[in-house]
């Protein structure tokens, strides 16, 4: 049998039958997936701005499109970094009650609840989780009540009104409480009269409501099967899950009630508001390491011979140096595209990683300070050895991982299956060949070639950054790297050397710009765009490129879209 | 009044403190050293009405069919090196060769082939990737054994109970046990939650218990208001989420008004972590442990046991092979592929000698827990190299109270494994004639039983 050597296996992702040489393609040369039709993969067409539509600022696209579908989002539970951030920020407890919560599942790059139902497995680790905090909770009751405990029910009650309402996110309806308070009541009674137990076994019960658990949204009043709007509450919801990660806030809430998130003006006034909140860094943290995959990078796995430095430890400094790099650039940066894929410099203060870049931290530095790093090793988030480690072999690198990476994640390119019956084993390690010369069947055999002359040039390119994501000039064998690369198929296309060259030509492209915002819009909603999406995805876009790849205005757009600010009913 | 653990910033773990029962119990399951148990009980299902029980296995990747089918005939065959382990079971098995998996629709060879295992029925549209021109979701259906739970209705705490070693994130490459449409059971993988969720009630003082029962009961009632208040704010589509819910909850109110059932606790020993790849044998026998302990005692009696996931890539160093997913694509002239692939195969074999030696040393009425049982140990494909559907390797044991005629080797022409899930629930006591949109026919699987 013919040894095939295709698109390697990724933890999960891959083994995927049918790598078809004839490339299928569509008018851009890439689907967008079979749910995706709202592709903006050539950028330059928008028509989302038909300057037709409802309420929209003709300087704003992002806000037309009012008169166009959007697609639909389904109820979705929190994710377990939801849940935490929103126990955080609702009771002041930290985070660790979800570390036995069953996966989360992924839309895409991103985690998102919002297809599978619950079963119930994972209803009893919502109840273990809810006992938890609320036994956390009411250990010291002068910190968790807004009144005397002496005043007894009525303090009780007093905090049960407003800790509920925060916790449903949204003002109560009538009957609600009297039947958290009975729930009160009730574990009172068995708690021999101690109303610590009563307001432990409300707690527990309110964040085992459906209210909590899930992100409700029905839209006003009249829910159907048209557009209609969010509510302000459930607007309010969706720009802080969006936004941080978390629950809303006391000012957020007080914009639902007041009516303030109705018109455009009041979301871009919260919107600016909470992007330049220290809140955001969850949010551009956790799209970030999502985005690129290093988010569970603590299970990479290195061999430990080779890369004997390499532990969960480090693993856990590259991932959190990932997200630091990119609040960097957001915060102290200028905030663009163009300085997150391209900037040389890392904001780690871990020494064992600054040894893996091969710097030292100067003399007198801060912590958080950036240290700048050789021009012609690194640039940007792609360079990044968490990047770089998360898509390789245990033992070598892995041009076909990082390649996939690039043309999915980078470029939201979708790319055909394997056949189901080849051999996708990397070749192993050779002491007189190079990486490139030993995937050399890839393109050499025509029925691998179609898809991977699409992909190994891109990971060729990053040759120089190891299996755990060190700069290196020779391979494991001696040989010395050759990081010759070539972009195909998009509007960069051309060869390059290196990660900088590669990284400098993605920061150009539109390609990728709109790619970023497509994923940022995925993040946001916690779906997959689809055609019905169209319009404000165009529009998100245009408003991105315009603003010279800012990304906080990028994320202003996508809050102001008709998609996030609009639901469809319950179809 | 009940006196309260003191929240203690210093304890790493959050969970359990007061509430719960658990929390006094935390240290009985870390005493003792990891060894294998034999339960001591006479199972408390036991005597002449002893029910019966349906277990799945699942082991990934494929098998080689040369080194796992036998040799001779239905009534005189030959064991070869997969399955030589087992030996000393061969009276009590059948071994199906021939079966085949229809794959239709949506999805690759390792999604459809492990949704399809146990439901018989084609992905859903999805957002997993994974092509043959379309992006699969999860099954369109419920799994065999959730059907069976639906068609029984035992009286027992759980309907079932879903144990997995080192099952991975929550996609179509890592369930195979469904609800129903788009909703994939997922299993336990931490056996210390496990122990938590079965076990830690027994022993409990039971005015403590008693406390903790109330308690969720009024917790309980609030949210099943909730949620059927929100259900009826739906009118399709994500109305079958919230159901779910509510159904789960339903069987948590359930269990929570049962009396606690007379059981032994497993002593086990949960000091590692259960996720490292070295450790994937220890939680396999950890978890079988408490498997065949929960049968026993009649929390359940229909259990399951996934190893690893489709496209595992489980390295096996404990009997000297690699990676499990990347050696089962080498080629079939590759003779590591062909040693390993057999040791990895040859190792579950032996999980699997292990779950049936602690059944059958339950004695139960005349005969054993393994008698009164069927187990049915699968895989989502045939052979990793040809990601192929047929011949997907079956093998049952125990003959369900002796309603299956064991000891024997059966061989079918690509038939389709529908029939087989037909017979497992018609065995089980459940009317069913047809399971499954992927089986042109229905009925169930001749000559095995039918």
């Amino acid at each position: 049998m013919r040894r095939f050597m295709l698109l390697s296996a990724a933890v999960g992702l891959w083994g995927l039958p049918g790598c078809y040489s004839g490339f299928s393609a569509d008018a851009n040369g890439f689907g967008a997936g079979s749910d995706t039709a709202a592709d903006s993969g050539d950028g330059n067409d928008n028509d989302g701005g038909d300057g037709d539509g409802g309420d929209g600022d003709p300087d704003d696209p992002a806000s037309l499109c009012m008169d166009a579908d959007v697609g639909v989002t389904s109820l979705r539970r929190l994710t377990a970094e939801q849940y935490d951030h929103t126990i955080r920020d609702l009771l002041g407890l930290d985070g660790g009650y979800t570390a036995e919560f069953s996966p989360d599942e992924r839309i895409g790059a991103f985690k998102s609840n919002g297809n599978a139902a619950v079963v119930e497995l994972q209803v009893e680790e919502y109840m273990d989780a809810a006992e938890a905090v609320a036994t956390d909770a009411v250990a010291d009751l002068t910190q968790l009540l807004p009144c005397e405990a002496s005043e007894g029910d009525t303090c009780a009650e007093a905090f049960l009104a407003d800790f509920t309402m925060r916790a449903y996110r949204r003002p109560l309806e009538a009957g609600e409480l009297d039947r958290v308070l009975d729930v009160y009541q009730s574990g009172k009674e068995t708690g021999d009269g101690d109303m610590q137990a009563g307001l432990r076994v409300a707690i527990a019960g309110v964040l085992q409501s459906p209210y909590f658990l899930y992100h409700v949204e029905f839209g006003r009043p009249e829910a159907g099967d048209e557009l209609v709007a969010l509510t302000g509450y459930e607007l309010a919801s969706r720009l802080s899950y969006f936004l941080w990660d978390s629950m809303p806030d006391d000012a957020l809430f007080q914009a639902a009630a007041s009516g303030e998130l109705e018109d455009a003006d009041g979301v871009r006034a919260q919107v600016d508001r909470m992007i330049a909140s220290p809140k955001a860094q969850d949010t551009i943290a956790s799209f970030h390491q999502q985005w690129l995959g290093v988010d569970e990078l603590e299970h990479a796995e290195k061999d430990p011979e080779l890369y004997p430095s390499y532990d969960t430890t480090l693993a856990a400094s590259m991932k959190q140096d990932v997200a630091s790099f990119a609040q960097w650039v957001i915060n102290e940066g200028d905030g663009t595209l163009d300085q997150l894929l391209t900037a040389n410099v890392t904001v780690s203060d871990d020494p064992r990683l600054h040894e893996v870049y091969g710097v030292v931290a100067p003399a007198g530095r801060l912590p958080g300070e950036p240290i700048e790093l050789p021009a012609d090793e690194r640039a940007g988030l792609l360079t990044m050895p968490g990047v770089m480690a998360e898509h390789a072999h245990p033992d070598q690198t892995s041009p076909i991982l990082r390649g996939v990476l690039l043309r999915q994640e980078l470029l939201c390119q979708v790319l055909p299956p394997p056949p189901p019956d080849v051999d996708n084993v990397p070749p192993s390690p050779s002491p007189d060949a190079t990486t490139r010369e030993r995937f050399h069947q890839h393109t050499a055999d025509p029925a691998c070639s179609g898809c991977h002359v699409q992909i190994d040039p891109l990971g060729f390119g990053l040759e120089a950054y190891d299996s755990m994501g060190a700069f290196r000039t020779n391979e494991e064998n001696g040989l010395p790297i050759d990081d010759a690369g070539e972009v195909v198929l998009s509007d960069v296309d051309g060869e390059f050397e290196g990660g900088p060259e590669l990284a400098a030509k993605l920061a150009e492209s539109q390609f990728v710009q709109n790619c970023v915002s497509r994923q940022w819009f995925r993040y946001a909603l916690g779906r997959v765009e689809t055609e019905a999406d169209t319009c404000a995805v165009d529009g998100i876009s245009e408003a991105f490129t315009e603003s010279g790849r800012d990304v906080r205005v990028l994320l202003r757009e996508i809050a102001l879209s008709s998609a996030f600010r609009f639901r469809k009913g319950d179809a | 009044m009940t006196k309260r653990r003191s929240p203690s910033t210093a304890t790493p773990k959050r969970k359990n403190r007061n509430f719960s029962r658990r929390a006094l119990l935390g240290s009985i399951g870390a005493s003792a050293a990891l060894a294998p148990f034999i339960p001591l009980l006479e199972s408390q299902a036991g005597g002449d009405m002893a029910p019966k029980r349906l277990v799945l296995l699942f082991s990934p990747n494929g098998s080689l069919h040369e080194r796992w089918a036998p040799t001779g005939s239905e009534n005189d065959f030959q064991l070869r090196e997969i399955l030589s382990p087992l030996e000393a079971y061969k009276d009590q098995m059948c071994i199906l060769d021939g079966l085949e998996v229809i794959r239709q629709g949506l999805g690759d060879g390792h999604q459809m082939g492990m949704a399809c295992l146990w439901t018989g029925n084609q992905l859903n549209p999805g957002d997993f990737g994974g092509g043959n021109g379309g992006s699969a979701g999860w099954a369109g259906a419920a799994s065999i054994d959730q059907a069976i739970v639906q068609a029984l209705n035992a009286p027992t705490p759980y309907n079932s109970l879903e144990f997995g070693v080192q099952n991975g994130g929550a996609n179509n490459w890592s369930r195979m046990i469904y609800a129903g449409s788009d909703a994939p059971v997922a299993a336990e993988n931490n056996p210390e939650e496990m122990f938590n969720r079965l076990f830690a009630d027994l022993g409990v003082d039971n005015s403590e218990l008693q406390r903790i029962k109330a308690e969720r009961r009024s917790v309980l009632d609030l949210v099943h208001g909730d949620l059927e208040s929100l259900s009826g704010r739906y009118s399709s589509g994500d109305k079958a989420k919230v159901d779910a819910h509510l159904e789960a909850v339903r069987e948590i109110e359930r269990r929570n008004d049962l009396a606690t059932p007379t059981c032994e606790q497993p002593t086990q020993d949960y000091g590692f972590n259960f996720d490292a790849n070295e450790n994937f044998p220890a939680v396999s026998r950890l978890m079988i442990d408490q498997m065949v302990m929960a049968l026993a005692c009649d929390l359940t009696r229909v259990a399951s046991l996934q190893w690893s996931r489709s496209v595992s890539q489980t390295e096996f160093s404990w009997v000297g092979a690699g990676r499990h997913h990347d050696l089962s694509h080498l080629g079939d002239e590759d003779n590591t592929m062909v040693t390993e692939i057999t040791a990895i195969n040859q190792w579950y074999a032996e999980e699997v000698k292990y779950l049936l030696d602690a059944m059958a040393a339950v004695p139960e009425g005349d005969g054993t827990m393994l008698d009164n049982s069927l187990v049915v140990w699968g895989n989502e494909l045939s052979r990793g190299n040809s990601h192929g559907n047929h011949p997907v390797p079956f093998v049952t044991f125990g003959s369900a109270g002796g309603a299956i005629q064991t000891g024997r080797y059966l061989t079918y022409d690509r038939v389709p494994h529908n029939r087989l899930l037909v017979s497992m629930a018609q065995i089980m006591g459940a009317n069913i004639e047809s399971f499954g949109n992927n089986d042109p026919g229905s009925g169930g699987l001749q000559g095995f039983w039918s």
